[in-house]
């Protein structure tokens, strides 16, 4: 008995180790290329920045980084990032909110449409988008010709100021912070509303004391999926911001390719990939936390 | 404790008729189950009443105020659903002490009425604990206390036991109407389980596609079924369709003497009204299967097209698959187009109740 029992065993095992390495040859590329293309240069950017080198060789340094929070450029060139990011996540959300809320809850057949042009914009590259606001809202634009039209004057144009990238930017977020706040609003079921509705809350109240808290994990989960992308933006910045302060993406590549000075645009990279990595674990930790409530 | 009144309630969902033209009138204490198959608009009633449908037309008056176009926080009703849904980031006692919160009420006024409330269902000293915490028995429960705590004039029950197992179903069934009686709630109960409704109910509404088939007691209804519909609804019934000829139902296996007009006819007759006699020869129906129920044994036969009638026979009795049976109806009642057309025991033709009237034949 003994003695067939053991090769049962073993052969038993060896489908499971198969199993195993087959499982581990199917994440073995895309593991690599992760490692290669986004672990290695982040790693090789740090160490780059801290280890430079001087008459003596290479030695540890943190100039870059110190020239970086003493230049006044730079401090502005981030604020301006930060301020964007901020402000296009609030105005996301005030945006983006009311037209999840009336997708979930709406049962006229004009949601559909709602839906459609909330969504439309993910389908729009960003240059062009960018090349329609400057056609809408620049200087001489749709806008301006309509107000003249009618014998108003023109509206002083957001184009090259703060106000064109945060104008483009929500644009083209809002259809993601659309699509992530419906799929929470999607876990808030219609007898947990009417409930509150039964025993005596009208609309505000419902939505403050019960789909808001309900809701907390996936406006953590928007803001923080958002974020990232915004702060890291190049295109849309470029094209429509300022010169001067500008955002962190045009700044690296200006400071990359005009002023051929790879130290301080790797400087600025770490420095934009550290507060992006912020945001991150923000968002891995709404995620975990999402997933302990689900688990209940 | 209040009175409500449906006046020719009517509500469309696009081209569809949901309710049409139903009409209802509770009385103060009364407890009155809507029953029907699926899509029976029995829970469209019932939100209607809520105020979470409006209805396409037709009146909603508690205590003679019309309450139709009211939102669902401005009526007296409170309601408890299928899905207890319950609030799972507030605990127990916030859940309850929700809707008192809204009222502005005194804090010590709260405590008093949710541990109240927790008592009255069973559930005191379970304030702090969190809804996902309890059982599915425990969270209708604490459903049932959020709406009672705010004292509410009608009482709406949504199929509220339909996910908890029979068991618990049973035990909370009874609990409720224990509550109910002694609160003298008016109350509408919403199943499509026949038993519950027959258990709970003052009285029993039979919907079928949107309209009141028979509203009666729960006797009534079961003994004294007025449609065709009803009386398959409500517990167990055979029918046989045949035809009515000189005033004699005639099927090959079975006539009966009835005093209705010739023609074609479903005669409807409860197992426990059908009785079988060993027959000689091949003459009869075929006992098909035999199931014994402890109590009682339920005999399947066929009848010679195809018919298969179910016979409620005493426990002492053994039919075996493959015997021949004579068929022995002590009670029944005819139906033309959904109606009842007369119901009787056999050779005393009555428009008087008859199933329950008629002995168990054994």
């Amino acid at each position: 008995m003994a003695d067939t029992a053991i090769p049962s065993a073993i052969g038993g095992s060896e489908p499971a180790i198969g199993r195993g390495l087959k499982g581990l040859l199917l994440v073995a590329i895309p593991v690599f290329l992760v490692g290669w293309l986004i672990i290695y240069p982040i790693i090789a950017a740090i160490l780059s920045t801290l280890f430079v080198d001087g008459p003596q060789g290479v030695h540890f340094s943190t100039a870059s980084y110190q020239f970086f929070f003493s230049d006044p450029y730079s401090r502005a060139n981030l604020a301006l990032t930060l301020w964007t990011t901020g402000l296009c996540a609030v105005l996301l959300l005030l945006v983006g909110l009311p037209i999840a809320l009336y997708l979930r809850f709406s049962t006229s057949r004009f949601a559909d449409l709602v839906q459609s042009l909330a969504i439309f914009p993910m389908f729009v590259p960003s240059i062009i988008l960018s090349y329609a606001l400057i056609r809408t809202i620049g200087p001489n634009g749709t806008l301006d010709i309509l107000l003249n039209a009618i014998g108003l004057p023109k509206i002083p144009s957001p184009y090259l100021t703060p106000w064109g990238p945060v104008i483009g930017l929500v644009w083209d977020n809002l259809p993601l912070t659309v699509l992530m706040l419906t799929a929470g609003l999607g876990s808030i079921s219609n007898s947990a509303v009417e409930a509150a509705r039964d025993v005596g809350a009208g609309p505000i109240r419902v939505f403050w004391h019960i789909i808001l808290p309900r809701m907390g994990n996936s406006i953590l989960v928007t803001i923080s999926f958002t974020v990232l992308g915004i702060f890291s933006s190049f295109t849309l910045p470029y094209v429509l911001g300022p010169a001067s302060p500008e955002m962190m993406g045009p700044f690296m590549l200006r400071t990359f390719n005009d002023l051929y000075d790879p130290l301080n645009a790797k400087t600025q990279a770490v420095i934009s990939f550290v507060f992006c990595l912020f945001f991150g674990l923000f968002y891995v930790w709404s995620i975990a936390r999402n997933q302990r409530s689900q688990t209940r | 404790m209040a009175r409500l009144t449906i006046e020719s309630l009517r509500k469309f969902f696009a081209s569809t008729v949901a309710v049409d033209d139903f009409s209802l009138d509770v009385a103060d204490g009364e407890l009155v189950c809507l029953l029907g198959p699926s899509g029976s608009g029995k829970s469209t009633i019932l939100r209607m009443i809520g105020g979470f449908e409006q209805p396409t037309s037709g009146a909603i008056r508690i205590d003679g105020q019309d309450v139709g176009r009211l939102s669902p926080d401005r009526r007296p009703t409170g309601m408890v659903f299928q899905s207890h849904a319950l609030w799972s980031h507030m605990n127990v006692f916030n859940n309850i002490a929700f809707g008192l919160k809204l009222r502005h009420l005194p804090r010590a006024e709260i405590r008093r009425k949710v541990e109240a409330a927790l008592e009255l269902v069973g559930l005191g000293g379970y304030g702090h604990r969190q809804t996902f915490q309890l059982s599915g028995g425990q969270q209708q429960r604490v459903a049932l206390a959020r709406s009672l705590v705010l004292e509410p004039k009608i009482l709406l029950l949504d199929e509220p036991f339909a996910s908890l197992d029979q068991h618990l179903r049973e035990r909370l069934r009874e609990e409720v109407r224990d509550i109910q009686q002694r609160l003298g709630i008016t109350t509408l109960f919403v199943t499509h389980g026949q038993d519950e409704a027959l258990a709970l109910a003052d009285r029993i509404v039979v919907l079928r596609n949107g309209q009141c088939e028979q509203a009666d007691a729960p006797d009534v209804i079961y003994r004294n079924p007025q449609t065709q519909f009803v009386a398959g609804f409500i517990g167990q019934m055979n029918f046989i369709a045949a035809n009515v000829e000189g005033g004699t139902f005639r099927h090959p296996e079975m006539s009966v003497a009835i005093g209705a007009q010739d023609g074609p006819a479903v005669l409807a007759v409860r197992p426990e009204a059908l009785g079988l006699v060993a027959a000689e020869g091949g003459a009869g129906v075929t006992v098909v299967r035999s199931t014994d129920f402890g109590s009682h044994i339920m005999v399947d036969v066929e009848l010679s097209d195809g018919t298969r009638l179910k016979a409620m026979t005493s426990p002492a009795m053994r039919w075996e698959r493959g015997t021949r049976a004579r068929l022995v109806p002590s009670a029944y009642a005819l139906y033309r187009d959904n109606k009842l057309v007369v119901s009787g025991t056999v050779g005393a033709s009555t428009a008087a109740p008859a199933f329950g009237a008629a002995p168990l034949v054994v």
